[in-house]
C-alpha cells in the first residue's frame, strides 16, 4: 500500500504544503540576496567610466614636451609633481619595475632642474651617500640621517615648489636615484605614460562619487548594508518558517537519530 | 578629519626597515603574555569542566546547545587566526577587491540557512560524510567525503599554526616551533578531554574575548583619529573619503603616529573604487570570488557540523541568524583596521604594513596602549584556538565515526568509539604540528583552495541531496568525481604557476580558475553532471524518498 505513495520530492516540485511554502519564501529570499550582491555589481559596473585624476590630466599636458625635451622650467616641476604623486602610492610598493622606471623620471627631472653643473654634480654624490646611509640604518632617529634627509628636502623642495612640511617633500629623499640621475632612460620614457595611466584612472560613476554616512556609497553598500542585509534577510526567514511551523501545528522536538 | 595631538611614544616592538615592509619584533612581554598565558588555562579548565561522557558529546555536544551559544560557537568557528589577523590586509591591498571576501564569506550563511541548515539538523546525523553516506546509500561516497572532510581540516589546520606562532613570538619571544608545540598541547588538551561539548562551551568564550579585543582599539583608534567613534563601523566612512581625496599635510601637522610620523596621505581612490586597475583585480574575479566563498562557506564541513549540536532544527537556524549576526559585528569592523592602517602607514618611511597581522601594526601605530595591544593578541590566538578545535573535531569525527564505526567497524562498542576519536584527534594534531613546523609555504597556499575545493564537492551533494530525492548515488559520485577534477585541474595549473612551470594556457587557466574561485564554473558543473547522471540511472530508494519527504520536508 505504501509503495503507491509518490515519495518524490523536488524544490521545484514540492509535494507538501510545508515544502510549498518554503519553496516560495526561500525563492523570494535568493531572488533578493542576487540582484542586491550580484546586481549592484553589475549595475556598477555598468555605470562606471574610467576617471583620471587631475594629476593626470596634468601629466598628459606635459608629458609630450618633457618626453622631447623641450619641456619648459614650469612644465618639468609639474611633471615632477605629477610622479611624486604616483610614487606616494602604497599599491605601487608591490610593482619594483613600475616604480624604477618612476624613480629615473623623478631622479632625472630634479636632475635637470638644477640650476648648474656643479650643483647637479655634488647632488649625485650627496644623493649617493644617503642612499648608502639608508641602506644601513637601524634606527629611523638617527640624527644624522634624519639631517641628511632634511638637507635633501630644503635643497629640492623649493625648486619643485613645495612646501617642506608636505608628504610629497618628505618622498623626495626616499624616492631620488643617484644612479641614471644624469638619464631618462627611453625604456623607462616608453613605459611611463602607462604606468601614470594605470595609476591615476579610476573607475568611478555616481554610485562611487555620492557620499552617504561619510562613506562613498558604493562602500558602504558593500561594506555595511549588504552584511546587514544577509542579517535580517535569516532573521525574516528564521521568522517566516517558525510561524508557517507553529500556523501547520508542527512542533519541532528535539529528537536524535543515528 | 580634525586636528587632535597625540601623546606619541615610541613602540620598540617594530621591526622597520625603509627598505621591507613593517613587521612584528618578538620579545617577552609582561602584561601581554599574562593575558595570554590566563586565557590558555581558561581553555583548559573550560575543557575539564565540560568532559565529554559518550560519542553524543564528542561528535555533537549531546546536541544541548542553545541557539546564541551555537551562534557564539558558529561565529568563533568560523573566524580563524587569518580573518582575524589579515582580513584587513585584503583591504589594505587590493582595495575594493577585499570586500568580495566579506561578502563572500558573510553571504555564504544566507545559502547555509535557507537551503540547508534546518534540513540538516532534520536529517539527524552527526558529521557531514554521515549525511552524504546515508542519503546517498554508499560507503564509497562516505569514505570520499571523509577524506575530504579530513583534507580540508588539515589544510586548515595549518594556516591557523602560523597566526599562533607569530602572536606567541610577539608576545612571549618564542620561537616558531616551540609556539607550535605549546598551541598545540593547549587545544589538543581540551578538545580530547571535552570533545564537541566542551570544544563548543571554549568557543562562547572565544568569541567574546575575540570581539572585545577587536572593537576596544576601534573605538580608541576611532576616538583618536576624531572620527565619529560611538559606532566606528559607521564612523570610518568619513575615514574612507579621506583616503580618496587625501589629507594635506597642513591639516594633519600635528598628528603623529607611534614612530613619529604626521597622517598626511596623498589623493589614494584606489583604495575605495571598484575593481581598480592598479590592484590587478577584475569585475570578474570580484564577482567569482563571492559566488566560490559563498558556496565554500555553505559547504565546509566543520561548519555544517554545529548544525548537529543544537536540540532542534529550529534551534539550528536560529542559531545561524546569531551567528551571522555576531561574525557580521567583527566583519563590520575588519575594513577599519585596514582604513586607519592604510592613514598611519602612508608616511614613505613606514612603507606597507605586512599583510600577516595587520591589525596589530595598526594598533601599535596608533598608539594604542601596549596591554590592549596584548588584549589583541589574545583575541588572535583565541580565534586560532577556535578554529583549530572546530577543525580538530570535524577531522576526527570523520575518522572515527565515519571510516572506523561506520565502515570498518560497525560493532565498535561507544567505549570504542570514543578512544578512536581522541586517537584521531591526536593524530591529527600531530600531523597538523608536523606539517605546520615544515613551514611549507606551498601548504599554507592550498588553504586557499578549501573553499572552492568546498563548493564543488561538499556543497552539491547536499544541494541536491536535501532538495532532489531524484539525486541518486551515481549521480552524487558523477558530481563528486567532476568538483574533484577542476580542483585538481586548478590546483595543478596553481601549484605550476607558483614553481614557476609553464603548462599549456598557463596564464588563461590561472586566471579563470584561480584557486580561491574555480568554484564559479566547478560548482555549477558538478551539480549539472550529478542532475545528467542521475536522470540517466536507477531511481533513488525508496526508504530514503520517503525519508526525505517525511522528516526533512515535512
Amino acid at each position: 500500500m505504501e509503495e503507491q505513495k509518490d515519495y518524490r520530492i523536488s524544490f521545484f516540485k514540492p509535494t507538501t504544503e510545508f515544502s510549498k511554502i518554503n519553496r516560495n519564501l526561500v525563492i523570494v529570499l535568493i531572488l533578493i540576496w542576487g540582484i542586491s550582491v550580484f546586481g549592484f555589481q553589475i549595475l556598477l559596473r555598468i555605470m562606471e567610466k574610467p576617471t583620471p585624476e587631475k594629476t593626470l590630466v596634468t601629466f598628459e599636458r606635459v608629458w609630450e614636451n618633457v618626453k622631447a625635451g623641450n619641456a619648459s622650467t614650469e612644465e618639468k616641476v609639474e611633471f615632477a609633481d605629477c610622479v611624486l604623486s604616483v610614487l606616494g602610492k602604497s599599491t605601487l610598493a608591490a610593482k619594483p619595475d613600475k616604480k624604477a622606471a618612476l624613480n629615473n623620471a623623478l631622479s632625472w627631472v630634479v636632475y635637470d632642474l638644477m640650476a648648474n653643473d656643479s650643483l647637479r654634480s655634488n647632488f649625485i654624490g650627496e644623493i649617493s651617500s644617503f642612499e648608502k646611509r639608508r641602506s644601513e640604518l637601524s634606527d629611523l632617529k638617527d640624527p644624522e640621517y634624519v639631517s641628511a634627509k632634511a638637507e635633501i628636502i630644503n635643497k629640492v623642495a623649493p625648486i619643485l615648489n613645495l612646501e617642506d612640511y608636505s608628504l610629497k617633500a618628505k618622498l623626495i629623499p626616499l624616492e631620488l636615484r643617484s644612479a641614471g640621475m644624469e638619464s631618462f632612460s627611453q625604456e623607462n620614457k616608453d613605459k611611463l605614460h602607462g604606468i601614470m595611466s594605470l595609476y591615476l584612472t579610476h573607475n568611478q560613476s555616481v554610485l562611487t562619487d555620492t557620499v552617504f554616512l561619510g562613506f562613498p556609497f558604493h562602500y558602504f553598500y558593500t561594506a555595511v548594508f549588504l552584511l546587514i542585509l544577509f542579517v535580517v534577510l535569516c532573521w525574516i526567514y528564521s521568522f517566516m518558517i517558525d510561524r508557517v511551523h507553529t500556523r501547520m501545528g508542527n512542533f519541532d522536538k528535539p529528537k536524535v537519530t543515528n | 578629519m580634525k586636528k587632535i595631538i597625540f601623546t606619541g611614544y615610541l613602540f620598540s616592538t617594530f621591526m622597520l626597515n625603509a627598505a621591507s615592509a613593517v613587521k612584528l619584533e618578538g620579545g617577552f612581554k609582561v602584561g601581554p603574555a599574562i593575558i595570554l598565558i590566563t586565557i590558555l588555562v581558561l581553555f583548559i579548565a573550560v575543557g575539564l569542566m565540560n568532559r565529554a561522557k559518550d560519542t553524543s558529546d564528542y561528535y555533537a555536544a549531546g546536541r544541548s546547545i542553545s541557539r546564541v551559544g551555537s551562534g557564539m560557537a558558529i561565529a568563533s568557528n568560523w573566524m580563524s587566526a587569518a580573518s582575524f589577523l589579515g582580513m584587513a590586509a585584503l583591504m589594505y591591498g587590493s582595495g575594493y577587491h577585499g570586500l568580495s571576501y566579506v561578502v563572500g564569506w558573510t553571504g555564504g550563511y544566507v545559502l547555509l540557512l535557507i537551503l540547508m541548515a534546518g534540513q540538516i539538523r532534520k536529517y539527524g546525523k552527526y558529521t557531514a560524510p554521515d549525511f552524504i553516506g546515508d542519503r546517498y546509500y554508499s560507503q564509497g561516497l562516505r569514505v570520499a567525503t571523509a577524506c575530504v572532510t579530513i583534507l580540508i581540516s588539515l589544510a586548515y589546520c595549518v594556516g591557523q599554526f602560523g597566526g599562533i606562532g607569530l602572536m606567541f613570538k610577539w608576545v612571549m619571544g618564542l620561537d616558531f616551533f616551540w609556539s607550535t608545540v605549546i598551541g598545540s598541547v593547549v587545544v589538543l588538551a581540551y578538545t580530547m578531554i571535552s570533545g564537541m561539548l566542551g570544544v563548543t562551551k571554549n568557543m562562547m568564550i572565544q568569541y567574546v574575548i575575540i570581539i572585545v579585543s577587536f572593537l576596544i582599539p576601534l573605538f580608541m583608534l576611532t576616538f583618536k583619529f576624531d572620527y565619529f567613534w560611538l559606532l566606528p563601523q559607521i564612523g570610518y566612512g568619513a575615514a574612507v573619503t579621506d583616503i580618496v581625496n587625501g589629507i594635506p599635510a597642513p591639516a594633519a601637522a600635528d598628528m603623529i603616529n607611534s614612530l613619529g610620523h604626521d597622517f598626511a596621505i596623498l589623493p589614494s581612490p584606489e583604495y575605495a573604487m571598484p575593481w581598480d586597475a592598479s590592484t590587478g583585480q577584475t569585475f570578474f574575479q570580484w564577482m567569482a570570488i563571492v559566488f566560490s566563498l559563498m558556496l565554500g562557506t555553505a559547504g565546509l564541513p566543520h561548519v555544517i557540523q554545529r548544525f548537529y549540536i543544537v536540540p532542534r532544527a529550529r534551534d539550528a537556524r536560529w542559531s545561524v541568524v546569531w551567528g551571522l549576526f555576531f561574525i557580521s559585528l567583527l566583519y563590520w569592523s575588519s575594513p577599519i583596521f585596514s582604513a586607519f592602517g592604510k592613514i598611519l602607514s602612508s608616511n614613505p618611511e613606514v612603507g606597507s604594513l605586512a599583510p600577516d597581522a595587520i591589525v596589530v601594526y595598526t594598533a601599535q601605530l596608533g598608539n594604542i596602549h601596549p596591554l590592549i595591544v596584548g588584549l589583541l593578541a589574545a583575541g588572535a590566538v583565541s580565534a586560532a584556538f577556535s578554529t583549530v578545535a572546530g577543525l580538530l573535531v570535524a577531522g576526527s569525527s570523520a575518522f572515527s565515526h565515519d571510516l572506523y564505526f561506520k565502515v570498518f567497524r560497525p560493532d565498535s562498542t561507544p567505549k570504542q568509539q570514543m578512544m578512536m576519536a581522541r586517537i584521531a584527534t591526536v593524530l591529527m594534531a600531530v600531523i597538523v604540528t608536523v606539517m605546520s613546523m615544515m613551514e611549507l609555504a606551498l601548504i599554507a597556499q592550498l588553504v586557499a583552495l578549501a573553499f572552492s575545493f568546498a563548493a564543488v564537492t561538499i556543497f552539491p551533494l547536499f544541494l541536491l541531496g536535501i532538495w532532489w530525492s531524484g539525486s541518486n548515488k551515481k549521480g552524487a559520485i558523477a558530481g563528486l568525481s567532476t568538483g574533484i577534477l577542476v580542483t585538481i585541474v586548478s590546483m595543478t595549473y596553481f601549484i605550476a604557476g607558483k614553481s614557476g612551470v609553464v603548462l599549456p594556457a598557463q596564464e588563461f587557466m590561472n586566471y579563470w580558475l584561480g584557486p580561491w574561485y574555480f568554484a564559479w564554473i566547478g560548482a555549477p558543473l558538478a551539480i549539472f553532471m550529478n542532475i545528467i547522471v542521475s536522470l540517466m540511472t536507477e531511481e533513488t530508494p525508496y526508504e530514503i524518498r520517503k525519508f526525505l519527504v517525511e522528516k526533512v520536508h515535512t
